[in-house]
């Protein structure tokens, strides 16, 4: 058996702004969704409204995710939705983890 | 990327599983607002064909008036839009809006007051709410 070349391996194909946690997290509920809301994000991934801001930003700058802000009524909603560019690299992003999970290269 | 092992990354798909689960099943608010939208669009025939002139038609149009504006609020409201609901919801009213206008407007010019129009009639208009329904809690 030959042990695959350098950049051959599937975690070549994670993506560095989907695998923190919290972000991979926000991603994975967002690809289930056209949108949900800011708060039933944080309540889904259990993290607070500030951790989420700062996750959710540096997914929208990425590129990944669109907030829209509106209301209901005279509540104020923020909305979060994944863009196209961003239901592609989270699928990519779960590809690769497959590829690693089935084992199909040795890890390391 | 540091080390990352199979473990990890089947523990990931299985939280990506989880998560996505959960944010469907509080998309399913869409499986009740199509049921009621069928069972509402029937009432609303079956009041406007079947009751006297000019009770039926006031009582079938503010009965679903005010079940459309409770629809309304209820969407309004909800925290998670389901995937692909803009498609769903658009096939749901042009669907139900093709049948509602053959039916009523069939049953007004030949069949006023005729239950064998009207009941199969209301039995039509409530199927896209019905099978829309029905197919989304299936999925």
């Amino acid at each position: 058996m030959t042990r695959p070349g350098p950049g051959t391996h599937p975690r070549h194909g994670l993506d560095e702004v989907i695998h923190a946690p919290v972000r991979f997290s926000v991603m994975a509920a967002l690809a289930a969704a056209d949108k949900a809301e800011f708060a039933f994000v944080r309540d889904t991934v259990e993290v607070s409204d500030s951790v989420l801001s700062r996750q959710v930003a540096t997914l929208e700058k990425a590129g990944y995710v669109a907030v829209t802000k509106g209301y209901v009524g005279k509540r104020p909603r923020t909305w979060l939705a994944l863009t196209a560019d961003g239901r592609t690299a989270f699928a990519a992003h779960c590809d690769a983890l497959r590829a690693i999970a089935g084992g199909d290269v040795a890890d390391g | 990327m540091s080390e990352y092992a199979a473990k990890d990354a089947s523990d990931a798909l299985a939280r990506a599983r989880e998560l996505g689960s959960s944010v469907r099943g509080s998309g399913r608010w869409y499986v009740r607002y199509q049921v009621i939208f069928g069972c509402a669009a029937a009432l609303c025939v079956l009041a406007i064909g079947l009751l006297h002139h000019p009770y039926g038609v006031a009582l079938g149009t503010g009965f679903w008036v005010v079940v459309i504006a409770g629809l309304s609020v209820y969407s309004a409201r909800q925290r998670v839009v389901g995937r692909g609901f803009a498609l769903r919801h658009g096939g749901l009213i042009a669907t139900w809006g093709v049948l509602n206008g053959a039916v009523l407007a069939g049953g007004v010019t030949w069949f006023p007051g005729v239950a064998a129009w009207w009941v199969p009639g209301a039995v039509a208009v409530a199927l896209p709410g019905l099978v829309g329904g029905f197919l989304a809690a299936r999925r």
